[in-house]
């Protein structure tokens, strides 16, 4: 195992995964410091979403190790990677994937309510974050009744009210217009470091990458470290 | 819109069903499944009034009793016959005792050739059971050797346990069961005129039957819905207007909806063979009797897929597809109540010109029955969305998986109503059925007096036998415990035509005490019993009067001058110490006046002591008690009959419809659990990608699980209160209807919802497994 970059967040080493005959991933490697914003970028099918969902502990990689904190994810079990979701990641997808039968602001209320949080104090927070993220006015309608572009900044609040260190987002701004997306990204990058928190950013768009610090490209599931020139 | 741009958007529709790829197939199949299983449901429906006339045609067909009291004379074809019917276990086997007279005299329906003395021929189910290792009893009361198989036009089914013996001598006498025909078959075979209550009792049955197949079927072409709704947001895309999307949507549903009654009509052939080699409840068929009525199939072809199409034109008013691949149920109308209530309103109105007619005017009005019971229940399905949409709006806020679930009935409650309306709909004509079963039961079983404590067997012997020696048969035998045997004939004051008579009963003092309550009791006693009328006081003075110590008696006197009913005359004096007993109130027999011991009785008299019959009671503690004390019966008797005690009798035809209700009720509730599993799994599915998110987020899965409990919970517990109301006010308006006071009957009541909500619990229990599955978080991946 090799030693993970000093002051690192997250660092994953040789990653390895494999669905069937595909490689997914084939050597891997992936650091981010607190507060960064890392693009992970590459075409179609190059194992971006598998490399986010092995570093935020969805799927489990074949091989290889993955250190959050000083602790392995690896080896921790499913329910203290779960809890450690709950707790210290945010997700943001490509659809927003908020639940239909919750108003916007329960969906925000959401992962607090996981945490345990009283719905009344979810609620409030939810709704603090809502206005940063100028969709307060949406707290009462459910996510058929609003627009793609809305719905995705609910997301993003649902990802940050639990003042995650480590956020996850998977083609954020993939199903919205160019617009919509650059404010999406605004708002995102802007309450990331507002609260310091990392976001580990998949996308195949540059635009969006730009608002990245530094860019990793995954292709035929190894990575590359990409430094920006500033 | 022209029918020809209908036609074209169905068939486009229909195109898009088979061509769908994978996921099309997946979809296609399931509906065919769903709809295929209905199918084959109201084709056995529609096949039940072959199977009772088939059966009764060959009940008739094989008819041998003799209704005229006056015998043909001895002919080349003339045969006697004699029924032999036994029973093995619980199973009834029909057995016949058959003599050829002539040669002209015709073979018994079904069977090619007389079976000679010492032979018989048998069903082909007999014959199983015979060569089973199991069944040594039966082949030592049925000591014949097989010489062959009775056909298909002899036998009411393919389980139907039955032999024709050969025999030679059989003795027609008056008390014989001999007959002597000279063919088979029931003259002017009229149909039997069946009680207007229970003639109430199939329609109430078809139509709470059927009822859930018909909503089920509604159900099933619904199937993969969501999916089909992405698929029509494409075509909205490329140009297809609304009206134009929902006929299109139409068409898969009638694909789907043909290709059932394909798969309908497959499993309904496979049935019908299966069906003919099982048995179910005690009742077998032959699968040349499930033919369909035709015309009854053809309105089943045809209704099936034009309810397919009204179903999803109707289904999709609620939605709205847009062409940017996003469909949106339109913002839900407010459901209104006022409409849903007609229905139930319409079915009690039809019904109420019926309440108070009971039995005694006539058939009730069987298309206002149908019509009424029919509209009653379909209310149900017409209340349950409005029901569960007005309840769930107020539920209050709880745990997560408690919000997750409501939230989810609060955007969807017509989908979880659908769910769970055929679970209703059962469960309320089940509760209905059973107010009526329970309510007019006493009126179907009659108490027969028999206390199967004491007597657990009675048989009846076809001719007498000599007093002494036929208990002790019985009682040596196996799994005997006691036999009462008693002898009766009359005495008079005269030898021949006496003035006065009555009747005597001879027996050992063991034998008499079943009759009478004896102080003591010796071989050489002489009882009188005193019975009394229904208020208690001394009925049969006379009686007592006339056995006055001393006096000359005779017994068995002649009757009829010189030429009839010669009877023994035998001179009897009373002797001293006869006694005046209480009769027992539970007496073996009706009748018992004079209770004689035999060595009271003058030697003369023993030719007259016969026995018409034994009382047995068993040890219940020796397996087979019952085959042991019928093999002993046989073997003193052949003609003899075997009698179980029971203390209450049903009408046959109630048991009959009370068992079709079982029969019908088991695959009615597969059938709906079915759908409920296939409905279940697919919304699963659907929410496959948001269920993997949620896991992403760190929800638990036990949260998850329970929130999907709760949904289907929730509506199914509202629709078992809804069926509980529907079901108890039709059982009452029923119970009304047959002039029967209307009692709850709570148990019923639980049980059938328990039934109903037991059924759930399974389904949600298999749907379990795959739930998991589900929650896996690679459900995030999407290549």
């Amino acid at each position: 195992m090799t030693t993970s970059p000093p002051g690192s967040l997250l660092t994953a080493h040789d990653l390895r995964k494999a669905y069937g005959p595909t490689h997914a991933l084939d050597g891997a490697e992936f650091s981010i410091h607190p507060g960064e914003i890392v693009a992970i970028m590459g075409p179609s099918g190059s194992g971006k979403s598998t490399l986010l969902h092995c570093l935020a502990g969805i799927v489990p990689p074949d091989s290889g190790s993955i250190t959050y904190n000083g602790r392995e994810l690896t080896t921790m079990s499913d329910a203290r990677r779960s809890a450690l979701r709950r707790s210290e990641f945010g997700f943001v997808f490509q659809f927003g994937q908020l639940v239909p039968e919750l108003t916007c602001v329960e969906n925000v209320a959401l992962p607090l309510r996981l945490n345990g949080t009283s719905r009344k104090d979810a609620e409030k927070a939810a709704l603090t974050w809502m206005e940063r993220l100028e969709v307060d006015d949406l707290k009462a309608k459910r996510p058929g009744e609003v627009s793609g572009g809305q719905g995705q900044r609910v997301a993003v609040a649902r990802a940050l009210v639990t003042g995650p260190r480590l956020l996850f987002a998977d083609e954020p701004t993939g199903a919205l217009d160019s617009s919509n997306g650059e404010r999406v990204m605004e708002l995102l990058t802007e309450a990331a470091r507002s609260t310091n928190a990392a976001v580990v950013l998949v996308t195949h768009e540059t635009r969006v990458a730009a608002y990245s610090d530094r860019e990793v490209v995954v292709r035929d599931g190894k990575s590359r470290d990409m430094e920006r020139a500033v | 819109m022209s029918p020809r741009q209908w036609a074209k958007d169905l068939a486009l529709g229909a195109r898009f069903a088979v061509s769908g790829g994978r996921e099309g197939w997946v979809r296609m199949t399931l509906t065919a499944v769903g709809v295929g299983l209905g199918v084959a449901l109201l084709l056995l429906c529609t096949a039940l009034p072959n199977v009772f006339a088939a059966r009764a045609k060959v009940e008739d067909a094989r008819f041998d009793y003799a209704y005229s009291a006056k015998t043909p004379p001895k002919a080349d074809n003339t045969f006697l016959i004699a029924a032999t019917d036994t029973t093995w276990h619980d199973d009834d086997i029909r057995g016949r005792l058959v003599e050829p007279e002539g040669e002209r005299a015709p073979l018994p329906p079904g069977v090619g050739s007389f079976p000679g003395k010492g032979e018989m021929v048998v069903s082909p189910a007999l014959r199983d059971l015979l060569a089973s290792d199991d069944a040594e009893l039966l082949r030592q009361r049925l000591p014949y050797t097989i010489t062959g198989t009775i056909g298909e036009s002899g036998l009411i089914g393919s389980h139907e346990l039955a032999y024709y013996a050969g025999a030679s001598g059989l003795k027609l006498t008056d008390v014989s069961p001999v007959h002597r025909l000279t063919e088979y078959g029931k003259p002017d075979a009229k149909p039997e005129k069946t009680d207007p209550v229970l003639l109430l009792m199939v329609l109430v049955v078809f139509v709470v039957l059927l009822t859930p197949v018909a909503v089920f079927i509604a159900a099933a072409v619904r199937f993969g819905g969501e999916r089909r709704d992405r698929r029509l947001a494409a075509l909205r895309l490329v140009g297809s207007d609304s009206h134009m999307t929902r006929r299109i949507a139409a068409g898969e549903a009638l694909a789907g909806a043909v290709l059932g009654l394909v798969v309908g009509t497959g499993f309904f052939l496979l049935g019908r063979q299966t069906l003919g080699s099982t048995e179910v409840l005690g009742v077998s068929v032959w699968p040349g009797y499930l033919d369909p009525s035709p015309t009854l199939a053809a309105l089943v072809a045809v209704a099936v897929p034009v309810a397919a199409v009204l179903v999803t034109l109707l289904a999709m008013r609620g939605v709205v597809v847009e062409p940017l691949g996003v469909v949106r149920a339109a913002r839900q109308r407010r459901r209104r109540l006022w409409w849903r209530l007609l229905p139930p309103l319409a079915g009690l109105a039809m019904l109420y010109p019926m309440i108070g007619k009971g039995r005694g005017n006539g058939d009730f009005n069987k298309y206002l029955v149908t019509g009424g019971v029919l509209l009653l229940l379909i209310g149900i399905t017409a209340l349950l969305p409005w029901v569960v949409d007005a309840v769930v709006v107020r539920l209050g806020k709880g745990a997560l998986s408690w919000q997750l679930a409501v939230r989810r009935l609060q955007l969807s409650s017509g989908t979880a109503a659908r769910m769970v309306n055929g679970i209703a709909v059962a469960v309320a004509g089940a509760i209905a059925l059973q107010m009526l079963f329970t309510g007019t039961q006493s009126q179907y079983t009659k108490a027969t007096g028999e206390d199967p404590a004491r007597v657990q067997m009675q048989v009846e012997f076809s001719d007498r036998k000599p007093l002494s020696g036929v208990e002790r048969e019985f009682t040596g035998a196996k799994g005997v415990r006691a036999a009462v045997n008693l002898a009766n004939l009359q005495y008079g004051d005269a030898r021949r035509d006496p003035e006065n008579s009555n009747g005597l009963t001879v027996g050992d003092c063991t034998a008499l005490r079943e009759l009478a309550t004896l102080p003591s009791c010796k071989d050489g006693d002489v009882f009188v019993t005193r019975t009394r009328s229904h208020y208690g006081t001394p009925s049969n003075a006379d009686e007592i009067a006339l056995v006055k110590p001393g006096r000359r008696l005779y017994i068995d006197p002649s009757y009829g001058g010189d030429t009839t009913e010669r009877g023994i005359e035998a001179l009897w004096t009373v002797p001293a110490n006869v006694r005046v007993v209480e009769a027992r109130k539970d007496s073996l027999q009706n009748y018992n006046g004079l209770l004689v011991t035999p060595a009271a009785l003058p030697a003369k008299a023993a030719p007259a002591l016969f026995s018409e019959g034994v009382y047995v009671r068993l040890d219940p503690s020796v397996p087979d008690s019952r085959e042991y004390a019928r093999n002993v019966a046989a073997r003193i008797d052949p003609l003899a009959g075997t009698y179980s005690w029971s203390a209450t009798q049903e009408n046959e035809k109630y048991t009959s419809i009370r068992t079709g209700l079982y029969v019908g009720s088991a695959f009615v509730l597969a059938l709906i659990g079915a759908s409920l599993l296939v409905s279940q799994l697919e919304q699963l599915r659907e929410r496959r990608k948001l269920l993997s998110a949620l896991v992403a987020f760190g929800a638990r899965r036990r949260t998850l699980s329970l929130s999907v409990l709760w949904q289907t919970a929730l509506p199914v517990g509202l629709g078992l209160l809804l069926a509980t109301t529907v079901g108890v006010t039709l059982g009452s308006v029923l119970l009304k209807m047959t002039r029967t006071p209307v009692a709850m009957d709570w148990a019923s009541v639980l049980t059938m919802t328990g039934v109903g909500a037991a059924v759930v619990a399974v389904v949600t229990l298999l749907s379990l497994p795959p739930l998991l599955r589900m929650m896996r978080p690679e459900g995030l991946r999407t290549e």
